[in-house]
């Protein structure tokens, strides 16, 4: 609970701080466990637009406190000026259209948010079988990947590769340059293939833009820098 | 046909209503192009996703029903006044989106009234009671009296309020403990130019 008021004293002091600066950069602080997971795009789009935040990876103990203050109970919560921020999404897509990484028109937009919604839906029906396969769950892994992973996959990845090469190989997925959907597919495939070698090889074009998001030089540095982690 | 616009979907509310409204409130003609289930198998292949809704404008196509609520409503000022505002416009329909998916087994449950019973109490209330509290607290951190998000329409606050009236419908008094909402959805409703829809569209059963 002391957390949880703490944060409304943050929060005034940036209320006063903003009328008397109104020209300060608003102050973030991205609060996550300390894995990718749904924080490593948002983390990401800090990294590419060279925006300073504070990197919060809660240690699994403290996780059962700090819920007590967060918005719906669940992490990643992004504090601008103190104002607490829910569902990773959100988040990913406010600091995009921010920086400049949601897709240059208002139709590229939509079609990221579209290839986003979709992302969402296939995760949620890959997760039971990959669970297994990264070791938090049991199961037969050989015959969940034929009646689950495989035409899961196929099924996305499909997609994904038809999308990249209707917008010209160029290794984005959405127009002329990175967006956050390109982030996500590329720390999902890595994720992926760190448990599952070469269960993406079949999709180039996709490969091609986890390619170009890698060696993107921003997210090559906060690559090297950052603390790596199963998933 | 010389229309901008084209929204392709079944001959039902479901996942298309809410760009329906939409199109209506903002006076933008569309081609409601409600397809059976013979006209799906020839075009299934043909859209982005192999799922509907699909919305269409000038000829180009786009799939995933938040992805196109989003930007009709964005064309058409209904998607927040502010980047924070669409941001709670969206973590508002994203937090929606999970509890939809958890109720949906509940909902339109033909079996057994034993069996109903389970679902009501295994299901929808555990699935109600974990998210309506948040929907309230938004509503009172960021909405306004007619409102779940800012000071005037959203296509949240028209994705809720449709999924409440089916909710209402099946179930009578599922909402009675959050009054906040109920006064809501009912100022939603009663929105003149949306009213005017609910008169007139198809009457489909959802």
């Amino acid at each position: 609970f002391r957390a949880c008021s703490m944060s409304r004293v943050f929060f005034y002091f940036f209320e006063i701080l903003k009328y008397i600066l109104p020209e300060t950069m608003p102050s973030y602080k991205l609060t996550y466990f300390d894995t990718q997971g749904f924080a490593e795009v948002s983390r990401q789009l800090f990294a590419l637009s060279d925006t300073p935040f504070e990197d919060n990876r809660l240690p699994r103990e403290e996780w059962p406190e700090y819920q007590k203050c967060t918005p719906f109970g669940k992490m990643p919560v992004l504090e601008v000026d103190g104002q607490k921020l829910p569902q990773s999404f959100a988040i990913a897509r406010f600091l995009a259209r921010k920086f400049g990484f949601a897709g240059k028109t208002e139709w590229e937009q939509a079609w990221v948010d579209a290839l986003g919604d979709q992302f969402k839906d296939y995760l949620n029906a890959f997760l039971p079988f990959f669970r297994v396969a990264f070791g938090t769950a049991t199961g037969d892994l050989e015959a969940m990947k034929k009646s689950d992973g495989e035409p899961i996959r196929d099924n996305f990845f499909g997609i994904l590769e038809k999308q990249a090469k209707d917008n010209g190989s160029t290794g984005f997925l959405v127009g002329s340059s990175l967006t956050w959907i390109d982030l996500i597919v590329a720390d999902h495939m890595g994720v992926v293939e760190y448990h599952l070698p070469h269960f993406l090889d079949g999709f180039p074009e996709v490969q091609r833009v986890r390619r170009n998001v890698i060696e993107t030089p921003k997210i090559k540095e906060w690559l090297e820098k950052r603390p790596e982690r199963p998933y | 046909s010389m229309l901008r616009y084209k929204l392709i979907y079944f001959p039902i509310r479901g996942r298309g209503e809410v760009a329906r409204q939409l199109f209506y409130l903002a006076g933008v003609p569309f081609k409601d192009d409600r397809i059976t289930i013979s006209e799906w198998s020839s075009l299934k292949a043909k859209t982005p996703f192999g799922q509907l809704p699909v919305l269409e404008v000038d000829g180009h196509q786009l799939a995933q029903s938040f992805a196109i609520f989003r930007y009709l409503a964005q064309e058409f000022g209904f998607a927040g006044d502010s980047p924070l505002e669409a941001l709670w416009v969206d973590v508002t329909a994203d937090q929606h989106k999970e509890y939809e998916n958890k109720i949906k087994p509940a909902l339109r449950f033909q079996g057994s009234e034993e069996e109903k019973e389970q679902l009501m109490r295994n299901v929808a209330e555990p699935a109600r009671d974990k998210y309506f509290p948040l929907l309230e607290k938004i509503a009172e951190e960021h909405g306004s009296s007619g409102h779940f998000v800012g000071a005037s329409l959203t296509w949240v606050d028209l994705l809720i309020a449709e999924h409440a009236s089916i909710l209402l419908k099946q179930f009578p008094g599922f909402l009675d403990r959050y009054p906040t909402v109920l006064a809501i959805v009912d100022a939603i409703l009663s929105t003149p130019k949306l009213k005017e829809w609910l008169e007139k569209r198809p009457d489909t059963a959802f």
